[in-house]
């Protein structure tokens, strides 16, 4: 190694560093975050395994970034600890800054005055390059409530059809892309490979909007608080359900809990599940042939959106706040958005970032992340209404009398719609 | 003198009195008043109504009924069982058999694990296709059974991983019972003559009483709280169409899930009053029957 070569490497190093200086002071002066007041946040979530190892890298390099704030994850293991957390915090005013929420558990604590309005934050925060409108639509909406702002979107995922390509390709069949498509695909499937064609994740009563929204019906009136889906609709969605669980080429998960291990074993050649199920599925596909495609759709074409927001607390200070909002903004923006879809299934929440080089050259190469972001155009998000636990709840005691103890799709459809519409008005 | 004793005594119990007061007096107060708020503002503890509304609720709600219904044949399934399969294994283990203390500690294990692993075992224990217990009926030419997804098998499954839960605690309690009796009344009953089947039933039985009095009021009281094994066995879940809807988790799905405070807090006023009454009840017979 010459001198000279030596020198220009040295020199090199130091423009380096430089340049890591500046960049520092830069951002130091850039983040007189709540006047350089030394502040924490305290953020809740529910991520394990590979989500909760980004979810940790993205927060340290959050915090590396502003000297004078922590934000501290604190994992309440699955939604349903968040929740129940989350509801005894808040009563004994020790509610965390920022938590996951569900688009319904924000419309609980909005009606109590427990969360904090973003709207200025989001009139004021958003860089040019960034803007909030970037955002899609759909996840805005979910987080929208009157003219108030409670949250910003964050794990977002959609459902989509994974596919067994071994198992269709022995018995020379294509994806299918329509309800009949599907059945006939898992027919031939069962007949010429022994295979059960097709399975349905259980908790259907979150999965049925979609079917009936397929259909072409509709499923609740989110203004006027009523059910909608007993129609004409939401009956051909729910005889079409109860025909294939009951035919020898389809099933539901049950006993198995998710469809993921019998689809890694090549026990059922498709199943409708979460993209957010995509790491886990590659985690035990091994040499499997697989891959996602857009849910088959019928009148309609209609996908689900999933997932949880970010919301604050009204307990939070001011200073907690700006800070908390600076870094809900800083998990969704462009870059991060895109690495936290990379690694997780979840969808990338804003419009550039789904254009960018970055994401389009991933999904060239890992076609399985296609079908979830093709689904913007259709997708859609669940309507609020009050008392939607307890309407979840009624409705699947009705869909497993139908599933496990034969009750008619009619009479299933009449009871269902009855109770759920029972607890929406039991909650107002 | 006197005076200055009974301070010092009061002293000695203030730590626990304290402990008591906060963490199950309080409670136990809060939640009977709740039961009577029917406008309630949880987050700010402002109560606008106070009545009999959620009262009224549980009498005409269908769903309360089931969970009765379903909480009151799990006591029957579980209690009077678990207690003759204890009460004869311990006779087992009190008479001279080889390996004793691992019989005792194989009886034991399922009361000190833990519910949720137990519960994970039996999920599979009970699977319908690979399952243990379906492998061993189909060895004496059962058809398979769907232990966890037929709402007719739900209750079942339930009571036998709760008889076998709750085993290794009434086991030990009996044994205990068992070695304290005086072997000079069965040499008396043998000099007159009495057989195995009169000695169990006029010297054991008899001696057992406190002990039996005892099982079976932990037994029911705890039957009546089943919550834990529910919720683990089907997963977050009261079993298929609420199946095994139990009185407690109508209490958790009202209070965690739909907010519904006021009626999750008469719910438990009214499991309460229940398991009084059968308390009650079985003190007059133990007072009645216990002479030993």
């Amino acid at each position: 190694m010459n001198s000279k070569f030596k020198l220009s490497l040295v020199s090199l190093a130091s423009v380096a560093l430089l340049g890591v200086g500046l960049s520092q002071t830069v951002n130091a002066q850039d983040d007189q975050i709540a006047g350089g007041e030394e502040v924490e946040v305290v953020f809740w979530h529910a991520m394990n395994d590979a989500h909760q190892d980004w979810l940790v890298e993205a927060t340290e390099e959050f915090n590396s970034l502003h000297d004078n704030v922590t934000v501290v994850l604190e994992n309440q293991g699955n939604y349903g600890a968040l929740s129940q957390s989350l509801l005894a915090s808040v009563r004994s005013n020790t509610a965390p800054t920022i938590s996951q929420a569900y688009g319904e558990w924000m419309l609980d604590y909005e009606a109590n005055d427990q969360l904090v309005d973003l709207t200025d934050f989001i009139e004021n925060g958003f860089d040019e390059e960034e803007p909030y409108e970037d955002i899609f639509e759909v996840f805005r909406e979910d987080n929208t409530f009157g003219d108030a702002v409670y949250g910003l979107p964050f794990n977002k995922s959609t459902r989509v059809l994974f596919v067994n390509n071994d198992l269709l390709e022995e018995v020379g069949v294509e994806a299918p892309e329509t309800w009949d498509d599907l059945l006939s695909v898992s027919e031939t499937v069962y007949e010429e490979a022994g295979v059960i064609g097709f399975g349905f994740e259980n908790g259907l009563q979150h999965e049925f909007p979609m079917w009936v929204k397929q259909a072409g019906g509709e499923f609740v009136d989110e203004e006027n608080n009523e059910v909608l889906f007993n129609s004409e609709e939401g009956l051909k969605a729910l005889t079409f359900i109860n025909d294939l669980i009951n035919s020898d080429f389809g099933r539901i998960a049950g006993e198995d809990e998710y469809l993921s291990g019998p689809f890694t074993t090549g026990d059922v050649a498709m199943y409708i599940g979460s993209s957010a199920g995509i790491p886990f599925v590659e985690n035990d596909a091994g040499d499997m042939n697989w891959t996602t495609a857009p849910v088959p759709t019928d009148v309609e074409a209609a996908a689900p959106f999933q997932g949880t927001n970010i919301t604050m607390f009204a307990s939070a200070t001011e200073g907690e706040q700006e800070a908390a909002f600076e870094y809900m903004k800083f998990l969704v923006n462009g870059e991060n958005t895109v690495s936290w879809a990379q690694t997780t299934g979840y969808l990338p929440v804003r419009e550039s970032a789904l254009e960018s080089e970055e994401w389009t050259s991933y999904v060239e190469e890992n076609e399985v992340f296609a079908a979830p972001a093709s689904q913007f155009d259709i997708g859609f998000i669940e309507e609020r209404v009050p008392g939607a636990f307890a309407m979840k709840n009624a409705m699947q005691t009705s869909l497993e009398s139908m599933i496990y103890e034969g009750l008619d799709p009619e009479t299933t459809l009449e009871e269902m719609s009855q109770a759920a519409q029972d607890e929406i008005d039991r909650a107002q | 003198m006197k005076q200055k004793s009974h301070i010092k005594g009061w002293l000695y119990v203030l730590p626990a009195l304290v402990i008591l007061a906060i963490f199950t007096l309080y409670p136990i107060y809060k939640s009977v008043v709740m039961a009577f708020y029917t406008d309630y503002d949880f987050f700010n503890d402002i109560v606008y109504a106070y009545g009999f509304d959620n009262f009224i609720y549980l009498w005409e709600d269908p769903l309360f009924h089931r969970a009765l219904r379903n909480t009151f044949i799990y006591v029957l399934g579980v209690v009077p069982v678990s207690i003759i399969l204890s009460l004869a294994i311990a006779m087992a283990l009190n008479t001279k058999i080889n390996f004793k203390p691992l019989f005792r500690m194989i009886y034991f294990i399922p009361f000190v694990t833990s519910v949720v692993a137990v519960s994970i075992v039996w999920r599979w224990i009970f699977h319908g296709d690979y399952g243990l217990m379906n492998y061993f009926l189909g060895l004496v030419g059962i058809d398979p059974i769907r232990w966890l997804t037929d709402p007719n098998w739900n209750m079942p499954a339930l009571i036998i991983l709760s008889i076998w839960k709750g085993l290794g605690y009434n086991i030990i309690i009996f044994l205990a019972g068992l070695q304290m009796v005086n072997t000079q009344y069965y040499h008396a009953a043998q000099i007159d003559g009495a057989n195995t089947w009169q000695r169990f039933l006029n010297v054991t039985l008899p001696q057992l009483a406190p002990m039996t009095f005892f099982i079976s009021i932990i037994s029911i009281i705890n039957a009546f709280k089943v919550f834990d094994e529910v919720y683990a066995l089907f997963n977050d879940r009261p079993g298929v169409a609420n199946s095994a809807l139990t009185v407690v988790y109508y209490m958790y799905n009202k209070f965690y899930g739909e907010w519904d405070f006021g009626v999750a807090s008469a719910a438990a006023l009214v499991l309460f009053i229940i398991i009084f009454i059968f308390t009650m009840i079985q003190m007059y017979i133990g007072s009645k029957r216990v002479t030993y």
